[in-house]
């Protein structure tokens, strides 16, 4: 099927009333937990996730996804109108966001970072068509050799770029791994790191660590601050409209977030907080007045509203063409897919066109019913703001904790959903990141087994594994970025040492 | 004191994961067994584990942990204690006991009124429970009554 077919097909499925519907809930969801400061996509897409087992897979993968682009619109809401960033995506919508609104230019911003969005969404979505269906049909020569090398450096390039020292990055990720090996292991059926417990020979579930992690250790740090008044600044409808002039300096930033996102999503990483900073200073080096960022300037709105869609779309396509998913967001989605017995991957493609090209088509609606959603009726989701904070917290937790029990009705998910949930408000008070702990979770299982097959196939030499061209070349290629960059820094640093202290650079 | 107690704690759990890890058969390289991917896991975490205690012992101020007032600290540690209780409590007094009982406390020790914590403790809990016990059919433990 090609993509213009494909695309067809896939209206023909997400028009569907139920899938209308559960893209509808998805974005809606979305804006909500986007616009509230505290609980973030990731942590709503858990709690959805065991609703979502009785759905058909392609009406689960829409809602799901919904959630995660929809939070990206609903983010840049409190940013700019209350100063609080609504998820991490939205951070840097708030050094020019927030002053556009103390000059009265709310309405504005808002319009620009919506639109911005929609934009980005789009190209986005094109980008998926192209790239996962290309991408897909390389794939297909792929083996366990190849599959071990992309886990691989798909770990160690998240651990560079997540935010924080790599060497917390790298605890993180062997933390996550070492978890993934706890439970039946799928090739001998030997039971590892279970201490006799029979439950835990399921292994330890994604969800409730998740939910832990992003549901519970957010609502410890609500609680920290007890009942909190937001100031929320007012904006008028007719206030909506930029300028002519507002809107010619956005279109370029728009698109060119819109490219960086998407390129920033394909890399494994926190591509979503990342592409906004690295459209922000992109437009701050393009600008003919970079010394007035931070003072309303609506570029650096557009350009980072729309690399942060833009990312959520490229974050789709190692996950629909390979099934490896490099984001605890796209872990979830991956989660959803596997209950229903479904592999992403190569073949899914070709296999369940109506998952892919259902689920690529939905996003074109969801973009649009957000675009709708958050322009007319943005009044409407900051008056979500005025929920009085500390009962919706207290509620997120009990939602959180039925949610982890239903999941398979088991206590030892409870247990997993609050002994994450303090590790993971520990990690935060520890300014670590808990992302490449999720990531390795996920991918851990699939390391170890693609790791044996290919042992298995090479009659166990690591040199015949890495001399596969394909792997070979993954790895040499993680290796450049990982150790690339510290590299090129001890170089500069000698060069420009030299004049200063010669003769003593060559024993540093 | 705690940036040396966290990488400390983080290298016994990592040791006895090795060591856990060694006694799984572990096969060869052409046909690696159960333990041989545990090991060089736990191999990788022994060595980033040292690294990590070595940047704290090195004086390395990895993270700066900001410290928290009484008020703040008590109602993180209330709401953990009331998480941990509503585990322990849910397979005895069952799901709309624990839920009325977790929300109503969890709410008063946030700040809410008493009135606003018992109100929104029963509306929680009878509503979740609704939901997820007669709904979705999930089979919450109804306790003793």
């Amino acid at each position: 099927m090609g993509p213009l077919e494909g695309l067809a097909y896939g209206f023909s499925v997400a028009l569907l009333p139920t899938n209308l519907f559960a893209c509808f809930v998805g974005v809606l969801v979305g804006t909500i937990v986007g616009v509230l400061p505290g609980i973030g996509p990731v942590g709503a897409m858990a709690l959805l996730l065991p609703s979502t087992f009785a759905m058909h897979p392609a009406t689960a993968l829409i809602m799901l996804a919904g959630i995660y682009y929809g939070a990206m619109y609903g983010g840049s809401t409190t940013s700019i109108l209350v100063n609080v960033p609504g998820e991490a995506g939205s951070v840097v919508t708030l050094l020019d966001g927030y002053q556009m609104t103390r000059r009265g230019r709310a309405g504005a911003a808002l319009t620009v970072a919506a639109v911005g969005s929609f934009v980005a969404g789009t190209v986005g979505v094109i980008g998926i068509m192209l790239a996962a269906s290309w991408l897909a049909d390389v794939a297909i020569q792929f083996g366990p050799p190849e599959y071990f090398a992309i886990t691989l450096a798909g770990l160690l390039l998240l651990s560079r770029l997540s935010g924080g020292s790599i060497l917390n990055a790298f605890v993180m990720v062997a933390l996550g791994l070492a978890l993934g090996t706890v439970g039946m292991d799928s090739i001998s059926a030997l039971r590892r790191f279970t201490f006799g417990s029979v439950q835990l020979a399921q292994g330890i579930e994604l969800v409730p660590v998740i939910m832990g992690i992003y549901g519970v250790a957010e609502v410890l740090l609500l609680a920290e601050e007890g009942i909190a008044k937001t100031q929320i600044a007012k904006v008028k409808l007719r206030e909506l409209l930029p300028t002519r002039e507002e809107w010619r300096r956005s279109t370029m930033p728009i698109a060119r977030g819109s490219v960086v996102g998407f390129l920033t999503g394909l890399v494994p990483g926190p591509a979503a907080v990342l592409s906004t900073f690295i459209s922000y200073t992109l437009e701050k080096k393009m600008s003919k007045t970079p010394e007035k960022f931070g003072t309303g300037m609506i570029e650096g709105v557009a350009g980072p509203e729309a690399s942060n869609n833009g990312a959520t779309a490229g974050a789709m396509v190692p996950l629909l063409s390979l099934g490896i998913p490099f984001s605890p967001a796209t872990a979830i989605l991956l989660g959803a897919l596997v209950v229903h017995g479904l592999q992403p991957g190569p073949l899914m493609i070709s296999q369940r066109p109506e998952v892919f090209w259902g689920f690529v088509a939905s996003m074109y609606i969801g973009n649009l019913m957000l675009l709708i959603l958050n322009l007319p009726l943005v009044g409407l989701f900051v008056s979500v703001l005025r929920l009085p904070q500390h009962i919706l917290a207290t509620l997120v937790l009990l939602l959180c904790l039925v949610g982890a029990f239903s999941l398979s009705n088991s206590f030892l998910d409870l247990w997993v959903l609050v002994v994450f949930g303090v590790f993971g408000y520990a990690l935060r008070k520890l300014r670590v990141d808990p992302s490449p702990l999720v990531v390795a979770l996920v991918l851990g299982p699939m390391m170890e087994k693609t790791l044996r097959q290919a042992l298995f196939l090479t009659q166990g030499s690591v040199i015949d594994l890495v001399a596969r061209p394909l792997a070979g070349t993954i790895l040499i290629l993680a290796a450049a970025a990982l150790f690339g960059p510290p590299l090129v820094r001890l170089a500069r640093a000698k060069r420009f040492a030299k004049p200063i202290s010669q003769g003593s650079s060559a024993s540093d | 004191m705690l940036a040396r107690a966290v990488p400390l704690v983080l290298l016994v759990v990592v040791g006895v994961y090795l060591t856990l890890a060694l006694r799984l058969p572990f096969g060869t390289a052409a046909r690696p067994g159960p333990g041989f991917y545990p090991v060089i896991i736990a191999m990788f975490a022994v060595v980033v584990a040292l690294a990590a205690t070595a940047s704290a012992f090195r004086g390395v101020r990895s993270a700066v942990v900001v410290e928290l007032d009484h008020a703040s600290r008590r109602r993180v540690v209330i709401s953990v204690a009331a998480l941990v209780a509503f585990c322990l409590c849910l397979p005895w007094v069952g799901y709309p006991a624990a839920a009325f009982a977790f929300v109503a406390v969890v709410l008063r020790y946030l700040g809410a009124r008493w009135t606003t914590a018992l109100i929104t403790g029963v509306l929680s809990s009878a509503s979740s429970y609704g939901i997820f016990a007669a709904l979705l059919d999930v089979p919450l433990p109804r306790g003793p009554w």
